[in-house]
Order: C-alpha cells, then structure tokens, then sequence
C-alpha cells in the first residue's frame, strides 16, 4: 500500500517536469556600459589617495579633495553615438585638469569582465583614437543607483604613487 | 454698605504695594579671593561670578553681610554707598575691604566668628541672591611647619591669583632683614621678573610682604606679574628669596603649576608622499603652537614660483598647492618648498623630486 503511494507521486511528479516549457522571450541586445554611462555625471566626492603610504601603512593615506579648487562644481559628460558607440568626453567646471579635459573615449570592454578586473576607459585626443592621454578605471560600474566611480591611478615604472577616486552621480 | 466698598477700593489701591515681591537672583556661580591668602587686617578683594543670577551686567549690586558684624544694618530698602561693589566685566564683581576696618572687630573677633555670611542685593532689596558665606583660608598652620615657603593653592594657575608664604626664620642670614625679594621667572627663567634693586619700582613689586614673626608674603597672578602673552602655558615658576639689596639668598625653589598637560608636539607633512608635477601637494600641520595659524608657501618649479598663505588653528592647518595647473607647461624633475609660519619662523624649506610618469 505504502510503495503504491509513492509510485503514484513519482509518476505526478515526472508529469510536472514534463510539462514545463521554458519561456525565455525574444532575443534582446544585452545592455552595455557605453548604454549606462551615457549622460552626465556630477561629483560626489574626490579623495586622493597616497598609494605609498596605504601600501607602507603611513597616516595619513586618504585626502578629500571635494572641498578644493572648484571640484564641488565638477561634472563630466560621456557622450554615446546612435547606435550606443563612444564619441567624446568633456568635463564641466573650472577645475584643475587632472586628465585633460575634453577628448576621445572608448572601452576595454563593453562588459563587466568575467574575472572582475575594473574596466578601463581610455582617453584620446583625436576622434580616430590613436593618441591616448590617460586612462581611468571604471571601479563601479553604474547600476540601478545611477552612481559610479573612476579611479585615475598615477604611476612610475609601473607601480602606482597616488590615485584619485572620483564618485560621481548621473545628473537628470 | 458703601464703607465696605470704600474698603474693598483702598485695598486694592494698597495692593501693588503689598505684592511687590522679592525676587531670587539665584546662586553666585563663583567666588574668590585675591591675595588667595590674606590677614584679616590686611586688604582684601572678593571677587563674585553672577554669570548664573539673574543680576543684569553692569548693574549696581550691594553687599549685604550680617557676620561677623553687620555694617548696613537697617538700610535694606537703600544699601549705603560703602556696600556697592565694582563691576569687573564679564558678569563679575569684585568688593574691597580691610575686615577690621568693614567690620570694626579685632582679627581675634572675627576668627571667632561664624565666618563671612552674606547676600548680594540691588539697591532697594527688590533682587537678592541666596545666602552664601565667602570662605577664609587659615595658613596659621605655616609658621610652625618647618617648611621654608609653601603656596596657596599648591599647583598655581597662570591666570589665577596665588599666595606664596616664606618663614624667613628658617633661612639662614635672613634675621634682620628690613626686606626681602621675589626674584623669579615662569618655566625656569623663560620670562623672568629679576630682582633689580636699584629700580624703585622693581623694588616695590618684588617685596613681600612682612606678616609678622618672621612670615613673609607674596601675592600675584602670574600673568599679570610676568606679562605673560596670551596662550603662555605656565609650568613652573623658578625663584628664590633675596633678602636686602642682595645681602642673601635662598637656594632655587621651584613651584611646579597646576594642570599642565604638555601639548603634543607640532607635526609637518607634505601629502603625498611621492607626488608628480600633476598632482596636488598638500600642506599639513598639527598640533600647532598658540598664535601659529598661518602657513606661508612658495613652491618653486624651474622659473615658475607659486605663493600662498594656508590658514588654520592650533589642532590643524592644512592646504593644497595647485601644481596641476601651474606646472601644466613646465618641464622639471624638482620642485623646492619654503613654508614659513605667521612668525616668518622657517617651517620647511626643502626640495622635492617629482616622479615622471609612465
């Protein structure tokens, strides 16, 4: 009686599973990173950080800068073409230029990267994108919070001295 | 029927009269006494914090004492002249008296007497503080001791009045001494009040004075007496007994001040640690002396020179030079930096290695 009971939940079981059809609905592009940090974007804080003394343990490491030199008026815009593909770059504000200005920009990759190595956003100064000037990293990439943050790292023979850490929201 | 309403008129014509109430001024905040110490036929001045009474800045208030005598007696309504005291500033009073002279009493009376009670009052009574009693430090015990000198109170303030008593018995050569002298200075001789007998007025405010039976006094707040600038952290007062126009000395005493914490010392940094000609270089430091709130700059970076003045406070003065900008068209490997304070002391005056970039 026991073992009957049992066969006859297999056997619904196995109907249920059969049934079911998976609904994935149409194919649509996956959303890119070009796509989401199009617009403009103002600063919500600047931190400069000494990336000797964090790695040698010296206080202080970390400076805010937000309250300097204008930066509370910073804003930089990331322009995208029709078909979502990078063009130019301009950053608001009198403020000092860290990086220049205005320029070129495109992506290391359209996509966050698997192993979770920070995209990179290279800056040019020619719209054929074959002088670079500097390059940011893209350490959080803008999601539902509308929120971001580029790191612009300074280095010498390869090992990074200061970097500034520029957390930015999307404005409108 | 008419009388009883005549009756009921007048007592209220009468009333305002009857209510006019007495009105509590409150607590003094504080009270206290310069010199610190002091005879009872000497001059004295009591001083009175009304910071927390209802008494108005600036405003007459009287001294009303019943003990150990009572000089006013039955002027409450009108004080007398003699009981106002003297406003100071700052919401404090102060009263001048020799208590033999106020009190007609002997100083035998008045040490046996239920001490100084009193209230302070507007001139007509309408305002009055609570009772309080001013208290009288008793240094009769000095004189028999054994202790060359000894100080009221023992770890002295520097903005606060302090009594040194000396027994002049236990000092050798110092027996007929027709005057002895406080030749001293705050914090080991930095600032230094020196006995110089040959100016009068030195002579007279380095004089103790004579108590009798060979007990010496000086009274001073050192602030004043040492013309202290303002923020001077006092931590000790050096000095020693001159008798006669440098007849004898004592040895060298020290009195140590009350409540000196050392403040930590001043700490300079540049931030970063390594920097570019395309970074920021900041400016920082703590800790600093009173009165230092300035920093000066001048960076140097080939022929360009970049000025500016970082200001701040005693916990941090802290700035950031543009080399950005400033240094965007110049090619150089170094940059030198001169910090001055607000004092034009040096504060850094150093050179700088920028780190090409990749």
């Amino acid at each position: 009686m026991r073992s009957k009971i049992i066969y006859g939940l297999a056997i619904m079981g196995l109907i249920a599973v059969g049934c079911n059809d998976p609904d994935d609905g149409s194919y649509v592009d996956p959303v890119t990173i070009y796509e989401k940090m199009d617009g403009d974007w103002g600063l919500m804080s600047l931190n400069m950080v000494d990336e000797y003394a964090k790695a040698n343990a010296i206080e202080p490491s970390e400076q805010n800068m937000g309250a300097y030199f204008n930066y509370e008026d910073f804003k930089i815009r990331f322009s995208v073409d029709d078909n979502m593909e990078p063009t130019t770059y301009e950053v608001m504000g009198d403020v000092p230029p860290l990086f220049p200005a205005n320029g070129y920009w495109k992506l290391s990759s359209a996509f966050q990267q698997p192993n979770g190595e920070a995209v990179k956003i290279y800056l040019y100064s020619d719209a054929q994108k074959t002088q670079m000037t500097d390059e940011l990293k893209l350490v959080a990439v803008p999601g539902s919070g509308e929120q971001m943050e580029l790191q612009l790292v300074r280095k010498s023979g390869g090992i990074a001295f200061v970097s500034y850490s520029f957390k930015l929201n999307a404005v409108n | 029927m008419k009388k009883i309403i005549q009756f009921i008129v007048l007592a209220f014509v009468l009333l305002p009269g009857v209510a006019r109430a007495q009105e509590a001024a409150g607590s003094i905040n504080d009270m206290w006494s310069f010199p610190v110490v002091y005879a009872y036929d000497e001059e004295v001045t009591w001083f009175f914090d009304l910071s927390t009474t209802t008494f108005a800045a600036e405003s007459d208030v009287y001294l009303w004492i019943w003990s150990p005598s009572e000089p006013d007696a039955g002027n409450w309504e009108n004080s007398s002249e003699f009981a106002k005291l003297t406003y100071e500033g700052d919401m404090i009073w102060s009263f001048t008296l020799t208590p033999t002279e106020y009190f007609n009493m002997t100083p035998e009376d008045i040490a046996a007497s239920a001490g100084f009670w009193f209230r302070l009052k507007d001139l007509t009574g309408s305002l009055q503080s609570e009772v309080h009693s001013m208290a009288y430090t008793d240094y009769s015990s000095f004189a028999g001791s054994g202790e060359l000198w000894r100080s009221y109170p023992s770890s002295p303030l520097i903005d606060e009045g302090v009594s040194i008593l000396f027994n002049a018995n236990l000092a050798e050569g110092f027996e007929d001494a027709t005057s002895i002298h406080f030749h001293s200075g705050l914090n080991f001789w930095d600032i230094a009040v020196e006995y110089q007998s040959w100016i009068p007025e030195v002579v007279e405010k380095t004089q103790l004075k004579n108590m009798g039976g060979g007990i010496y006094k000086m009274d001073l707040i050192p602030q004043e007496y040492y013309e202290a600038p303002d923020g001077y952290v006092m931590e000790n007062i050096a000095f020693l007994f001159v008798k006669d126009d440098w007849a004898g000395t004592t040895a060298d005493q020290v009195l140590y001040a009350g409540e000196f914490i050392p403040p930590p010392p001043p700490v300079f940094t540049f931030f970063p640690q390594q920097i570019s000609k395309k970074d920021f270089l900041g400016i920082i430091r703590t800790n600093n002396e009173p009165g230092i709130n300035t920093l000066i700059y001048t960076v140097t970076a080939g022929t360009v020179e970049v000025t500016g003045e970082i200001t701040g406070g005693v916990s941090e003065i802290k700035g950031f030079v543009n080399l950005v900008s400033a240094l965007q068209n110049v090619d150089v490997t170094e940059i030198h930096v001169l910090v001055k304070d607000n004092t034009d002391r040096t504060i850094s005056d150093t050179t700088i290695p920028l780190k090409q970039l990749d």
